[in-house]
């Protein structure tokens, strides 16, 4: 282990993952630095969702390591790495159904409630005290984000929007110590995508770590510290934003060969294929 | 050798019959992802109106035999487009797995109506001498067994492999989505696939029939050989289902011969219990794997039912009271007595609605517990007068042990499968009762059982079990709603639709599924000893697998996930004979009928349906503002 890996919340070490012969991932390594917000980009299919899935194991790597604050975490279950404080959301918000919203967001902080099923059934004090406390901290946090007048809504008849939010704090309910988010902004519009940068913004605060996934460009460039750049599996470049955006192998990967750093600007790629 | 060979052959005329039901079982999970628990209803129902045309109306066996095909697909088309196909769009694979259960219920309802409850024979197409061949004697209707199997077995694969409309089935069976967007009408294909395993069940009852004899709940035995002979072989291919029909006919006649007949349906049980856990999905895969995503997102998700707290206590404190004076009103008599019967399975109700209504795990075997409860605590009270409180401690100490035996094989399935593992671990308990003779009094049951007893108090009168009963449930009610409405409840639901995304919140899955076993397994344990106490006898067919349909019929009937709504199921299913005494032999129909009305119009159940209306009443304080069209823009 060397000195960089020592301070880094995450380090994912030479990560490789076929699916038959498609190389989903190969020999990826990164670091993500304590208290920062890495962001994760690439165009569709470079490998990103797979890669955090490598990450919390629901997908087992063929080869490579990940190192949770130094611990390895290659091979653990996935709730056991929920239970180290590496908590993740999912691309497509989910929400528990039959749920409400409050119920979901009570459920992140399950992992760190002391009072044992037997207690709840006598009703004993101290296990009421840590539900109400509980109850209190999240309606906090759908405080925070627009989402308190919801509180008793089935969480399934909530916008898609508001789902991501949803899944968002019911991730900081587990108070983790690193935060994977796949493509939060999804489904956002503009002024939702500025509260959400907010949020992410307030996250990085209280010093939580941040790895997010997202295609919306302005979100990355707003709040990222680092961007980590995929395509095909493999890293094409890192680095802080503005150096990523001028790096033309990143260009090439989103505009094709023949594109220009204005190009990427411009986001100009429909006037290619529109001419005959 | 002869002996060896009379045996094989045995096995082989008995596992084509099971092989018929079993392709039909197959042909309707390919297409739609179903089990039809209801096959065996067209089998016996194809039977007895042969029967009902020979005798009554004096139609020769052809015609007759006919006769009784066309109506048993006549009623197998309108039912499936009355329940099945609706409930396709709007179920999950395992309640509609319920829900064909309750079409079971419902068809053997129907035939207690309809023919009553004595056994019908049915004389052999061609006599009954056996044929003799190499020394080996055949019975000819065994013949007409053999045949039938083999050219429905030609005529189904001629019409997948080489038509068009077998194309199109094919296509639903791989991936009903793409199917629809091909131009494929999917419901029409299902119903026909439905219509079409009726029509294979009803040919297997009429040519099965006269070498067995028949009474209304035939077609549960039926449907359970059918069931186990595809779980062996293989759901999803139709030489599986083949082969698990025959392997099956072929261990029932070697263990009957060498082991013992009443341990032969054990060993079949223990062969599938030992395939789920090798080999979930059978012993021959399919060539396809089924994509069971592409229909699980058309399922439709309930609404939350909650009572606000204060509006709950007091409910509660109302109903309690009013439960606590409602004997003075009462005549003691049948009333009474049914409701202690209800309060008595509210307590395993309780357990199955933690373990399926919030964990989601499906339990077709919930009797098989009640089972260990009450033989256990019965046999100790009359063979060792063991105090009564002692015996249920015990029942329920071996059926903790059972559950976790059993959670090595569950806890690896899901949905379909669970739901397989249990039902087989039910009958097997039905079949161990009915085979250790010495202990539980085999068929004819456990008779001398004293009256429930705690210190020097026995509660020997119905009033006393009424008192004991409902003090029980209100603080069993009590205890669970502390859970479920903290952590452990949210943790169980979580699981229910999300294991995924529950374990990455750090829920740890095993665990919560292990306990809500746990808990389901040890009160149904506590039901059955206060069961058997409270009858003063028990027999295998009290706590057999009809009775672990009931309590599902019971929970859906009342509301799942809502912990007191189960008891109004089992108040209305076991009131109904006693308030409506001329309408008695209707029982078993209206709860099967009442449980498909359930999943398909009320899924919320009774309580859920009172509390939506409750909330409607009720709905003045500040409503949410309406959530349309907000975060939708890209």
């Amino acid at each position: 282990m060397n000195g960089t890996t020592a301070t880094a919340a995450l380090s994912v070490a030479n990560l490789d993952r076929s699916f038959g012969g498609l190389r989903a991932t190969s020999d990826v390594s990164f670091d993500v630095a304590e208290g920062t917000i890495t962001a994760l980009i690439g165009p569709n299919g470079a490998g990103k969702t797979t890669l955090f899935n490598l990450i919390t194991n629901i997908i087992r790597p063929n080869a490579g390591k990940v190192l949770f604050h130094g611990h390895n975490i290659t091979g653990v279950t996935p709730a056991r790495i929920a239970a180290m404080g590496l908590v993740r959301t999912f691309q497509t918000a989910r929400v528990f159904p039959g749920m409400t919203v409050l119920e979901n967001v009570l459920v992140g902080r399950h992992r760190l409630l002391h009072a044992g099923t037997l207690a709840q059934m006598l009703w004993l004090p101290h296990t009421r005290r840590e539900e109400r406390n509980l109850a209190a901290q999240a309606e906090a946090l759908l405080d925070a984000v627009g989402l308190a007048s919801y509180r008793d809504t089935h969480a399934v008849d909530l916008p898609m929007g508001a789902q991501k939010l949803l899944e968002v704090i019911r991730a900081l309910m587990a108070k983790p110590r690193l935060l994977l988010l796949d493509e939060p902004a999804a489904g956002l519009n503009d002024s939702e995508t500025e509260e959400l940068a907010a949020l992410l913004r307030a996250i990085r605060e209280t010093g939580i770590t941040v790895l997010v996934v997202e295609h919306n460009m302005s979100l990355v460039m707003n709040v990222a510290d680092q961007v980590v750049v995929l395509e095909a599996g493999a890293v094409i470049a890192r680095g802080r934003p503005d150096e990523v955006q001028r790096n033309p192998r990143v260009i090439e990967a989103y505009l094709g060969s023949d594109a220009t750093t204005q190009d990427f600007d411009a986001q100009d790629s429909d006037a290619e294929e529109a001419r005959p | 050798m002869t002996d060896f060979i009379q045996l094989l052959v045995g096995g082989v005329l008995t596992g084509s019959i099971y092989a018929l039901i079993a392709l039909g079982f197959s042909l309707v999970y390919r297409v739609t992802g179903v089990i039809n628990l209801a096959q065996g209803a067209f089998c016996i129902l194809a039977a007895l109106t042969c029967h009902s045309l020979q005798a009554e109306l004096g139609w020769p066996v052809w015609a007759a035999s006919l006769g009784g095909i066309a109506m048993t697909v006549a009623a197998g088309a309108i039912t499936g487009a009355l329940t099945f196909v609706p409930g396709l769009s709007r179920l999950s694979n395992a309640n509609m797995l319920m829900m064909a259960a309750g079409l079971l219920t419902m068809a053997e309802g129907g035939i207690l109506v309809l023919w009553g409850s004595q056994p019908y024979a049915l004389p052999p197409f061609s006599g009954n001498r056996p044929v003799e061949i190499a020394g080996i004697l055949v019975p000819t209707q065994g013949l007409w067994v053999v045949g039938t199997t083999l050219l429905t077995i030609a005529c189904l694969w001629y019409l997948l492999a080489r038509t068009r409309l077998g194309r199109a089935l094919r296509a639903c069976a791989e991936n009903p989505a793409a199917a629809r967007l091909m131009g494929i009408d999917v419901p029409r294909m299902t119903l026909l696939a439905f219509t079409l395993a009726a029509f294979i069940g009803a040919v297997a009852g009429v040519v099965i029939a006269p070498a067995t004899s028949l009474q209304f709940d035939t077609g549960r035995l039926f449907t359970i050989s059918g069931f186990v002979a595809v779980a062996i072989g293989g759901i999803a291919s139709f030489p599986g289902s083949i082969l698990g029909g025959l392997l099956l006919g072929l261990v029932n006649h070697f263990a009957t011969a060498y082991v013992s007949s009443l341990f032969s349906n054990a060993i079949a049980l223990g062969l599938l219990l030992v395939v789920l856990v090798w080999r979930p999905s059978g012993l021959v895969g399919a060539g396809v794997t089924r994509r069971q995503d592409v229909r699980e997102e058309a399922r439709v998700w309930k609404h939350v039912v909650r009572l606000k707290p204060p509006v709950a206590w007091i409910t509660a404190g109302i109903a309690l009271v009013g439960a606590a004076l409602l004997p003075t009103v009462l005549p003691e008599g049948a009333i009474l007595s049914s409701l202690v019967i209800a309060g008595i399975l509210f307590i395993a109700l309780l357990g199955l609605d933690i373990l399926m209504g919030y964990a989601g795990q499906v339990s077709l075997g919930q009797a098989g517990f009640m089972a260990i409860g009450g033989y256990t605590a019965a046999w100790l009270a009359v063979e060792h007068d063991v105090a009564p409180l002692l015996g249920v401690l015990a029942g329920m100490a071996l059926s903790l042990v059972c559950a976790l035996v059993l959670s090595v094989v569950t806890l690896r399935l899901r949905g379909l499968y669970l739901a397989l593992a249990t039902l087989a671990f039910g009958l097997l308990v039905d079949s161990f009762a009915i085979g250790f003779s010495d202990i539980t009094g085999g068929p004819s049951g456990l008779v001398g059982i004293p009256s429930f007893a705690v210190g020097g108090f026995e509660f020997d009168t119905p009033l006393s079990m009424y008192y004991l009963v409902l003090v029980l449930d209100a603080v069993l009610v009590l205890l669970f709603a502390g859970a479920i409405r903290a952590s452990f409840g949210r943790a169980l639901q979580a699981i229910r639709t999300d294991q995924m995304a529950a374990a990455a919140l750090g829920v740890d899955v095993v665990k919560c599924k292990l306990t809500a076993f746990a808990i389901s397994a040890m009160l149904a344990s506590l039901s059955g000893s206060l069961y058997a106490f409270f009858f003063h006898f028990l027999s295998p067919e009290m706590v057999g697998t009809a009775r672990s349909l009931e309590l599902v019929a019971m929970l859906v009937i009342g509301g799942e996930g809502t912990l007191v709504g189960p008891l109004l199921g089992g108040i209305l299913l076991t009131m109904m004979p006693a308030v409506f005494q001329p309408l008695a032999s209707y029982k078993t129909f209206f709860s099967g009928a009442l449980l498909v009305l359930c999943f398909l119009r009320l899924p919320e159940g009774l309580f859920g349906g009172a509390v939506a209306g409750l909330g409607r009443l009720f709905r003045s304080r500040q409503a949410p503002p309406a959530l349309v069209g907000e975060g939708m823009a890209p």
